[in-house]
């Protein structure tokens, strides 16, 4: 790959900004709203993206994938609703931010971590492809089931005040993630007699009813979702805060490169996800900072490692796809049927036979967050006066028109009723410091948990030992142990620390 | 007033998972291993932390530290009736969608939440409750084209 063909490409892929702009619009919208996926409108568009060629069909569903991950953190700064999975771990610093009068900046600095982070490992993963493509293949069923855990376990130490109750509601969302047929014998398992429940628990009524509808019960609460002092600062938001938020982005800078690569390499695995990769680096940055205890009151790490994670994995995401030709999640594999269609195969040879294509995707992608930092930063200002709304209009709103949502999945009443269910659950948890965020995460594995122990079992021939069986996998086991050890033995260094006279 | 803190409702989240993996197994039971094998796992560790939780609060609550009132659920109490109306017409919403269509029965129940969360200014709570079903229409009915029940709003539009 010569410089020459890098500018062509560039070159190429600016001048194909009338379908990348559309793309980003809509990824926007669609990141926003909960109940929304990308790969439900790309799947909903398919019909667009096979009559128009390849290359542009694949800068609009490259626009729109990256916007949706960077749209996801808006909805979860400002009214604590992740619109996707990935964005949940955003709102462990990013709501307390607008609870201080701060959404602006949390704003600014979620969708500044989200680009440059998203550009990093786009231009990284140009630069290491043939190298990056490789992690997928070492990781078989036994090192997956290690790695679901291990994002469960550091999930609930994270999100939780009180790490049993957050190993409680991850593995409560765990057993819930199994309900419905099993993989091999189709049997139906907990579906407490509904057929609507054999297909599994619908993930965005789960997503809607543990986040939005509890949420909402919970705001009733108080008149504003901002404190006094919160509030005057939102009356007095400016562009100041604005660039605010822009001198935040540069002081955190090495914050942005770091954790996005925590992003891009989670996201190479097939099947982890932004969810995981978001928590892993939120982890890793409150492991590694000088004040571990500050997380979660609202500060800007708090912000910029889950977001620059989570935008991180889109290009991880694509690596598996692109030169393995196995999807690296749902959305990718909408992708592929397009690329399919339009008769490319997937795989190392796809370098070698259409470059331009294979290259082209990352380069895309660059271009898309280039477009993107410089059509949503200026509305931040104008995105952060939601807060100003009362709760007594805000919480029905939530409420009646995210059980709407709750609908678009899978189209089933059903699901709006079970909305309102978890919405219960989660108003339950809220209200006694069992983080609904480690359960979400625990209903999102259980399925790809479940397909990975049933094949290492399928091996093993029902001896659960083979969990135990391979090197990478016992490395794993090993940092799974140290995640739950290690923030405990700090946190006792430091109060002895504190102690001493 | 009683000083020691009330941990009843930390019960709740427990035993929803007690029963829920108490069902799981029943539900279970019948399966070959490979099928019941993540349930089995997941749900017997969840017991077992369960149980830890379980034994730990009956030890504050036998040294004195807490009892099981369960306040925090329904504190403040004024926001009560409010959190009940609320679930209540949701509940009615869903219900009557089938007959009513989207946006007709989404107009009602904002209309409803509205005079509940108590808005008394009527024109506030119309004009509210319009825009947001004439949004619901136009985003799913309109543009989406769900497959939300139609009524007769939808069918003089259509």
């Amino acid at each position: 790959m010569s410089w020459e063909f890098l500018a062509g490409q560039f070159a190429a892929q600016f001048g194909l900004w009338w379908v990348i702009w559309p793309g980003i619009l809509l990824g926007i919208v669609v990141g926003i709203l909960p109940g929304f996926s990308p790969q439900n409108t790309l799947i909903m568009l398919l019909p667009l993206t096979l009559a128009i060629p390849v290359e542009q069909a694949f800068a609009f569903m490259v626009a729109m994938y990256c916007a949706n991950h960077l749209a996801g953190g808006v909805p979860a700064i400002l009214v604590k609703i992740p619109g996707s999975g990935g964005a949940a771990a955003t709102t462990l610093d990013g709501y307390p931010m607008t609870q201080k009068g701060q959404a602006q900046q949390a704003i600014v600095l979620s969708f500044t971590a989200s680009v440059f982070g998203g550009l990093i490992t786009t231009l990284a993963t140009l630069a290491l492809l043939p190298w990056l493509s490789q992690i997928g293949l070492y990781l078989r069923s036994v090192e997956m089931v290690v790695v679901m855990l291990f994002g469960l376990t550091l999930i609930a130490v994270i999100a939780a005040r009180d790490t049993l109750k957050g190993l409680i509601s991850g593995l409560f969302g765990l057993l819930i993630g199994v309900i419905g047929t099993d993989h091999i014998y189709n049997a139906p398992r907990a579906t407490f007699g509904f057929l609507e429940l054999y297909d599994g628990v619908p993930l965005v009524a789960a997503l809607i009813g543990l986040f939005a509808v509890s949420e909402a019960l919970v705001m009733m609460e108080e008149k504003l979702i901002v404190g006094a002092e919160g509030r005057e600062r939102a009356m007095r938001a400016s562009w100041s805060d604005t660039l605010d938020g822009l001198r935040l982005t540069v002081k955190h800078w090495w914050h942005i490169v770091w954790t996005s690569f925590v992003g891009l390499f989670i996201g190479i695995v097939p099947g982890a996800g932004a969810s995981i990769a978001a928590f892993v680096a939120y982890q890793q940055s409150r492991l590694w900072s000088k004040h571990p205890e500050l997380y979660g009151t609202g500060i800007p790490e708090g912000v910029i490692a889950p977001e620059a994670a989570n935008n991180g994995v889109t290009s991880g995401t694509l690596v598996p796809m692109m030169a393995l030709g196995v999807p690296g999640g749902t959305t990718s594999a909408v992708m592929m049927i397009v690329l399919q269609y339009h008769g490319m195969v997937m795989g190392p040879r796809l370098f070698t036979t259409n470059p331009e294509l294979a290259y082209g995707v990352f380069v895309a992608m660059a271009v898309a967050y280039i477009f993107m930092i410089l059509t949503i930063l200026p509305l931040a200002r104008y995105m952060a006066r939601i807060v100003l709304i009362e709760t007594t209009y805000l919480a029905p709103i939530i409420i009646l028109v995210t059980v709407v949502a709750a609908f678009s999945e899978r189209q089933y009443l059903f699901d709006m009723g079970l909305a309102l269910v978890f919405g219960v659950i989660g108003y339950i948890a809220h209200k006694t410091n069992y983080h609904v965020t480690a359960m979400l995460i625990g209903i999102i594995l259980g399925p790809l948990f479940e397909q990975y122990l049933a094949r290492s079992l399928r091996i093993s021939q029902g001896d659960l030992t083979v969990l135990f069986s391979s090197t990478i996998g016992n490395v794993l086991w090993a940092f799974l142990v140290l995640s739950l050890v290690l923030p405990a033995l700090k946190n006792t260094l430091r109060r002895k620390s504190l102690s001493r006279p | 007033m009683s000083r020691k803190a009330p941990i009843g409702a930390d019960l709740a989240i427990p035993l929803l998972a007690l029963g829920f993996a108490v069902y799981f197994f029943w539900s279970i039971a019948d399966l070959t291993w490979e099928a019941k094998a993540n349930g089995v796992v997941i749900g017997t560790a969840l017991i077992a932390l369960v149980g830890v939780q379980l034994v730990r609060m009956a030890l504050r609550v036998a040294r004195g530290e807490a009892d099981l009132r369960t306040d925090p659920l329904w504190q403040p109490s004024e926001v009560l009736a409010k959190r009940v109306g609320m679930v209540l017409v949701t509940v009615a919403f869903i219900a009557v969608l089938q007959l009513l269509g989207l946006t007709l029965s989404l107009l009602i129940a904002m209309m409803a939440s509205l005079a509940i969360m108590g808005v008394r200014k009527v024109s506030t709570v119309l004009w509210i409750s319009f825009a947001v079903a004439a949004a619901a229409y136009i985003l799913f009915i309109a543009v989406l084209d769900s497959a939300f029940p139609h009524g007769v709003i939808e069918k003089l539009l259509s």
